[in-house]
């Protein structure tokens, strides 16, 4: 599906915020590394998406009617089997019928822990488009360490935003962790600037976290405000 | 709105015929200080102050209205009530004014009436193009062509630095700094409410002026922080502008929208953008002229290498703390320096431990002594900038000369800091400033001077600045 095609038929049936296959194929398509996120339509579905994807999985209700996915009990994290698939798949849409009846899943991988990290996209009423980048998770609230770029930025300013956040210390290898790879964070953050520029559909863009490893990055899971 | 054209603003800040709409013959009333200050100012066009009900005022004559002047003008200061001050605007535009600076307040910062008012001013202007300085402002000042259009006269030095403030109080504030600091202003506009005429446009004018080397801006807030920000990172390529932004707390709005009609907005990102555009920002109206003045009198050092020179510790330790966070180096001092600094001062002399801060403890009080430091200091080939403290003494004078003649020699940037009082540093002060070499009486104020300085020599470097 095209990116344009996305945000249309999102924005026809009433929705401002993508599902997040949708957020990850938009991301996909601009360059960003997104964990994959399959649908599953029916319980046989979400089982072949996650032998496919490998296991462990996530699978999360997928509905227009779920905002708070977590609170309506419809994340289930760490299905290591089929079994656990299907026992997720019916506590997750016996729920969620009652809500919508279009309601789905999604399956996605556990991803390998790494640094947390934000890369986020949001429309500042004094300066526009705007990125942020900062250490992910619960630093964000607590440490409020998180640097501002206007869009568009050029290069200078991705690797000039990743130094200068006090949690820097850490992406460069603190005690006896490698560094995690700066040029893939840049690479994310330049292309979350231009996706901005391209789309100004696009309200908010929320990658928290970002995980970053020695070699890549990759955002796992993807909020699009539209 | 509107974008304002820097032609337009030409006839604002150069203009042959003024007139002052809303002149009264009571001295503690804006209009009367308008026209005192026009006066006092020297201004070498004319001035025809305009009220229906006045004969004469300050000696000159005033008209009962823009249609009975001799002359069209080409800018109107107008000092009515902010009522009287639209239908004011109304027929400046319709007798061919170009532009106009509305002193009263009353308007966006009032609230929803007052914001009104306002659009109703805008409107106004804009039918005929005219620029609005302020409204709720103190006016302009124009030293270039000694025109003093603000409600406090006074004639100040002329000087390469233009101040764009969104504070009268403020404004009032630097240019007094300024004279302390004993620098001059180029040009002062109040921009106040910003209704037509914002920071943006300013900073577009000044640019292109050609009396202007650098700019200091003091900002609340603006409407278009966006614009602004892309404006001064352009305009900084040609002339440095240092940005002192204020209102920066949560809830700072609650200040300044009743101050100018002006939200604050996020300091954070005020001050990550700034940084993104290459702006040079401060943190107060004292740092704000320290910053201006030093760019203003020395040429950009080729590095971020800071060499210090002192008799006393202290200063050098308060300014390291300022000089590394703005991304300066206090680099090991050459050998070769070494070994000149051991030849002047002794090379038993135990005292003094040769490095860089370079302590010359009492024996730098000997100002021949201070000066040979100084050259070896501004020769060394790994250090782009020399500060130079020295204390103020009721026994001996200050190395001031022996400073100039290090400078001479070497044409490095040299900042002086002088441990003292203006009563005891002014001679000094005029006699190095007049040199180009700016002296401070604060280490805060120097070190922040020498971050203006290497702030926008290493952006030259990076191909960024390259200032005629």
């Amino acid at each position: 599906m095209l990116d344009a095609d996305i945000i249309s038929l999102a924005l026809a049936s009433g929705r401002n915020l993508l599902f997040a296959d949708e957020a990850g194929a938009l991301l996909k398509a601009v360059g960003i590394p997104v964990a994959p996120c399959r649908i599953g339509a029916a319980e046989d579905e979400a089982v072949q998406a996650a032998k496919e994807i490998g296991f462990p999985v996530v699978l999360k209700v997928r509905s227009q009617a779920v905002v708070h996915k977590t609170d309506a009990g419809g994340v289930r994290l760490g299905l290591t089997d089929e079994g656990a698939v299907r026992f997720a798949y019916r506590e997750i849409m016996d729920k969620a019928r009652f809500l919508d009846r279009g309601a789905r899943v999604t399956v996605q991988p556990m991803a390998p822990p790494g640094v947390e990290l934000l890369v986020g996209m949001t429309i500042d009423p004094h300066f526009g488009r705007v990125v942020a980048f900062g250490l992910g998770g619960i630093f964000v609230e607590v440490l409020d360490d998180i640097a501002f770029r206007q869009v568009p930025l050029l290069a200078e300013d991705a690797i000039d935003m990743i130094n200068s956040i006090k949690g820097s210390i850490i992406l460069k290898g603190y005690r006896r962790a490698a560094p995690v790879d700066i040029t893939a964070l840049m690479e994310i953050i330049l292309r979350v600037s231009r996706l901005a520029e391209e789309e100004p559909r696009i309200k908010e863009i929320d990658l928290n976290p970002v995980f970053a490893y020695p070699q890549g990055a990759l955002a796992v899971d993807p909020r699009i405000i539209i | 709105m509107t974008q304002i054209s820097p032609e337009g603003l030409h006839s604002v800040f150069y203009p042959e015929r003024v007139a002052v709409i809303g002149i009264t013959d009571t001295p503690e009333r804006v209009g009367y200080n308008i026209l005192r200050s026009i006066l006092y100012g020297g201004f070498a066009g004319k001035v025809y102050p305009v009220h229906p009900r006045h004969e004469q005022v300050l000696g000159c004559k005033v008209y009962k209205s823009l249609d009975d002047l001799p002359e069209p003008v080409d800018m109107a200061v107008i000092c009515l009530n902010q009522y009287a001050t639209v239908e004011a605007v109304e027929s400046c535009g319709c007798s061919g004014v170009k532009g106009v600076v509305c002193n009263a307040g009353g308007y966006s910062e009032t609230g929803e009436d007052g914001d009104e008012l306002e659009k109703r001013l805008i409107a106004a202007a804009e039918k005929y193009g005219l620029p609005i300085i302020g409204p709720n402002t103190l006016g302009i000042i124009n030293n270039d062509a000694n025109f003093y259009s603000t409600f406090y006269p006074m004639r100040i030095p002329a000087g390469k630095v233009s101040v764009v403030s969104q504070s009268g109080g403020v404004g009032l504030t630097i240019i007094n700094l300024a004279l302390d600091e004993g620098i001059g202003i180029n040009k002062f506009i109040g921009v106040g409410n910003c209704s037509n005429l914002d920071f943006a446009d300013c900073l577009d004018y000044l640019e292109n002026d050609d009396s202007t080397a650098v700019i200091g801006v003091y900002m609340e807030g603006t409407r278009d922080a966006g614009r602004f920000v892309r404006t001064a990172g352009r305009v900084a390529r040609k002339k440095p502008v240092v940005v002192y932004k204020a209102g920066r707390i949560e809830g700072a709005d609650n200040y300044t929208q009743t101050h100018t009609g002006s939200s604050a907005g996020s300091f954070k990102l005020y001050r990550d953008i700034l940084h993104q555009h290459g702006i040079f920002t401060v943190n107060s109206p004292s740092e704000l002229v320290a910053a201006c003045k030093a760019l203003e009198l020395l040429p950009l050092p080729g590095g971020n290498r800071v060499g210090i020179l002192t008799h006393t510790a202290g200063p050098g330790v308060v300014m390291i703390d300022h000089l590394a966070q703005a991304g300066c180096i206090i680099p090991p001092l050459h050998e070769e320096t070494i070994a000149r600094v051991k030849g002047i001062i002794g090379a038993d002399n135990p005292p003094v431990v040769l490095k860089n801060p370079l302590d010359a403890a009492g024996l730098g009080f000997s100002r021949p002594t201070y000066g040979g430091l100084a050259e070896a200091m501004l020769a060394d080939d790994h250090v782009d900038l020399l500060l130079a403290v020295y204390c103020l003494h009721e026994t001996w004078e200050l190395p001031a000369a022996e400073l100039l003649d290090a400078y001479k020699k070497y044409k490095k940037p040299l900042i002086v800091n002088f441990i003292g009082n203006w009563l005891g540093c002014r001679a000094d002060r005029d006699f190095l400033q007049s040199a180009g070499i700016p002296l401070f009486t604060a280490p805060e104020k120097t070190a922040v001077a020498a971050a203006a300085l290497v702030h926008y020599g290493t952006k030259k470097l990076e191909g960024g600045a390259s200032y005629a």
